[in-house]
């Protein structure tokens, strides 16, 4: 899947993520902040990078602000961010999600 | 989940569909049913973003239980499709269809659903429908839409819009609303359907939330529409049983096991003939009184 | 000067947050915490606002703010660039300070060689400015110039790009780049498009200083700052203090004075005065045969650009 834009998804309000997706080279390169990276970065980034290579995504330069979201938010606006950034938002391919 | 046709339903509580913080916290406050906006509540940017967030929430989320309504945009926009398809993939309870005008509209909308449940597999009729009715139009027309199909489960009056319809706006007494809060409520009864008021948005008039509510159920309304979890437990006071009430009901059950002990297909309290309305009536009380833990599992009055 | 302003209302109808955004910085941000959870309404007015640049296609933000409020934007993913004692400056987004200057070419990585760098608006680039290169050529391995990039002048930010790189064409070893949202531009330097106050021309002086010294000299091996004297402009010779003051002994901070032709101090200012005034032979001995032409090719659109209204007489 061609990333086309950069495509934000998701808010800095408390239990949200922001995801911002733009084009990369070198595989999934994922900038996490996050108040609880110590405990569930590794986590996030798990289910970023699943999310992503789910939809075909396999580089991309991701930068996540984390404040509190649970997995299946995380992913919903992994997706999100990801079909604005490939140019898909009218085709939702929420097979992805499950 | 599964739709259930006849449940409780004293309170639908509206979660802005985008809003993860809301959603996640959704299943704490004892609403009856949820309801999970993608249309009002989000921005015409965001559709996507919240369709993603509600799919996936209803598919992981713990709502304690409550019924899932996703109020979805509306057939005359673009996000229409979509949303019904997630919905009926994440497989919500209800479908909530705004601006309703029409038995046509809900007709396609069934049509919509059943297009998907084979699509993906999802048993056919295990997703229910309600109408929101927001128009001058949709007021006349609740007849045909509360018997539209089988799977309606209710028609919720929609204040805001119906009044701007009507080219006025609400006041607090709610006169503008008299003829819709009847049209609709005759319909949902004669349909054997669910009826819900609308919202009442300014959380500072505790008093107006009251004296709106107390009127509501007086008209014999199943529910209120709530934008704020604090004005569940004010809903449930007002919806609740008083003892007489409760103890009238078990009178009914006692006098329905006792008949049904005897083999005798008429019951009879106090010498009178219990007839069906009663019953179902006594019923509806005792639900209520459990669901608000008024009665013990012996039927016995704990309330204050 | 504002291109979009959000309020936050609550649920009495009362507004209880507000923010602003000019180009692609946050502006004017204001909360109350009163009945709120601390940093929920800041939030979400931040990203109203970073939501509003998204749906033009712009994912790159700048916040300028007093200090102590630069931890409650790091909160939001903002990563600080610079910062004075009263003052901080935050990007968030893509493409950041890293992605623009690991773009700018860098032949010379760690070779220990003497690399220079001088930043100008040139508006229009003349004979002052191509000695001013000439000499920094002559004096170093490799010259680095940073063009304006914000596009608040008579000339516009692709005429003065092409003047500079057709003007400096003869020096081999000078790299002509846009000096993109970091250095002079609206973002880091406002007041240099705008009348402005001592301190607060000092304070964003400061913060454009910081920036080239935190990351572009760094990053491209910089060793020497070229500056201009600048006889008439206030808010140029602040901008030479704070980079003198802060730069060094990191960065050699070398200021040369005005060149001179004819008896008169070459100023851009000067030749815009006489574009103005038609007097297009005058301006000949100011400025390179490639200015000349452009400004010949071109004088009524640049008389129109100021008879519209177009200040001449700022930077």
């Amino acid at each position: 899947m061609e990333i086309k834009t950069t495509g934000v998804a998701g808010t800095l309000e408390s239990s949200d993520i922001q995801i911002m997706i733009s084009k990369g080279d070198d595989g999934i390169q994922i900038d996490l902040d996050s108040e609880v990276i110590k405990a569930y970065g590794d986590q996030i980034k798990k289910v970023i990078t699943d999310t992503l290579e789910k939809y075909g995504i396999d580089n991309a330069k991701v930068k996540a602000v984390d404040k509190g979201a649970l997995d299946c938010v995380i992913a919903a606006r992994t997706l999100a961010a990801a079909q604005r950034a490939t140019e898909t938002s009218d085709r939702p391919e929420l097979g992805v999600l499950q | 989940m599964t739709y259930i046709k006849n449940r409780l339903r004293r309170t639908m509580m509206f979660v802005p569909g985008n809003n993860p913080a809301m959603v996640k916290d959704a299943g704490i406050y004892g609403a009856d049913s949820i309801m999970l906006d993608l249309e009002d509540a989000v921005s015409l940017t965001e559709k996507d973003a919240a369709r993603m967030l509600v799919f996936n929430a209803i598919k992981t989320v713990d709502f304690g239980g409550a019924e899932i309504v996703v109020r979805i945009n509306g057939q005359d926009t673009p996000f229409y499709d979509e949303d019904v398809k997630a919905m009926v993939r994440a497989g919500v309870d209800v479908i909530r269809l705004p601006k309703t005008e029409s038995a046509d509209m809900i007709q396609k909308l069934v049509t919509d659903i059943e297009n998907v449940e084979k699509e993906y597999g999802v048993e056919k009729g295990s997703i229910g429908v309600m109408a929101a009715i927001e128009s001058a139009k949709g007021v006349l027309n609740t007849p045909e839409i509360a018997t539209a199909t089988p799977l309606m489960m209710g028609l919720a009056v929609s204040g805001e819009d119906y009044t701007a319809d009507m080219h006025t706006h609400r006041y607090p007494d709610g006169r503008e609303l008299e003829f819709a809060r009847n049209m609709v409520l005759q319909a949902a009864r004669a349909a054997d359907v669910y009826a819900f008021d609308t919202v009442f948005s300014n959380m500072n008039d505790t008093e107006g939330f009251y004296r709106e509510t107390r009127y509501i159920y007086e008209l014999g309304y199943d529910g209120k529409s709530l934008v704020n979890p604090r004005q569940i437990p004010m809903v449930n006071e007002v919806f609740n049983p008083s003892k007489e009430e409760i103890e009238n009901a078990m009178a009914v059950q006692n006098a329905i096991s006792e008949a049904k002990a005897k083999g005798s297909g008429v019951i009879s309290m106090n010498g009178k003939m219990v007839d069906k309305p009663v019953v179902e009536k006594a019923n509806r009380v005792i639900e209520t009184a459990k669901a608000s833990n008024l009665i013990d599992e012996e039927g016995n009055y704990i309330g204050k | 000067m504002i291109d979009h302003t959000v309020g936050l209302i609550d649920d009495n109808g009362k507004l209880v947050g507000t923010g602003s955004i000019a180009g692609n910085v946050l502006k004017y941000i204001a909360v109350t915490n009163e009945n709120a959870v601390q940093g929920a309404r800041f939030s979400q007015i931040v990203t109203a606002l970073q939501q509003y640049l998204y749906s033009i296609k712009c994912y790159h933000s700048f916040v300028f703010t007093k200090a102590q409020y630069a931890t409650s934007f790091s909160h939001l993913g903002f990563n600080e660039v610079a910062r004075t004692d009263e003052a901080a400056f935050l990007e968030s987004g893509t493409p950041n300070i890293d992605d623009f200057v690991s773009n700018i070419p860098n032949p010379y990585k760690g070779k220990n060689k003497k690399v220079a760098a001088i930043v100008m608006n040139a508006n229009p680039f003349t004979k002052g400015h191509q000695q001013l290169v000439e000499l920094a050529s002559k004096e170093n391995d490799l010259v680095y110039v940073f063009v304006v990039q914000t596009d608040a002048s008579l000339f516009k930010t692709d005429e003065r790009l092409n003047l500079v790189k057709q003007g400096t064409a003869d020096f081999k070893n000078v790299l002509v780049i846009s000096g993109g949202d970091y250095m002079v531009s609206k973002s880091t330097f406002p007041a240099y498009f705008l009348k402005s106050s001592d301190e607060l021309i000092t304070t964003q002086t400061q913060i454009d200083a910081h920036v080239f010294k935190n990351f572009i000299a760094p990053s491209l091996s910089i060793t020497r700052r070229y500056l201009g004297t600048e006889p008439f402009s206030r808010t140029t010779s602040f901008y030479n203090q704070s980079l003198s003051s802060i730069l060094n002994p990191e960065i050699e901070v070398k200021i040369i004075n005005r060149f001179q032709a004819n008896e008169q101090v070459i100023t851009a200012t000067y030749v815009r005065q006489l574009i103005k005034e038609d007097k297009l032979a005058e301006i000949a001995s100011f400025v390179p045969n490639s200015t000349m032409q452009f400004i010949s090719a071109n004088k009524e659109a640049l008389q129109t650009r100021i008879r519209k209204g177009m200040n001449i007489n700022g930077n």
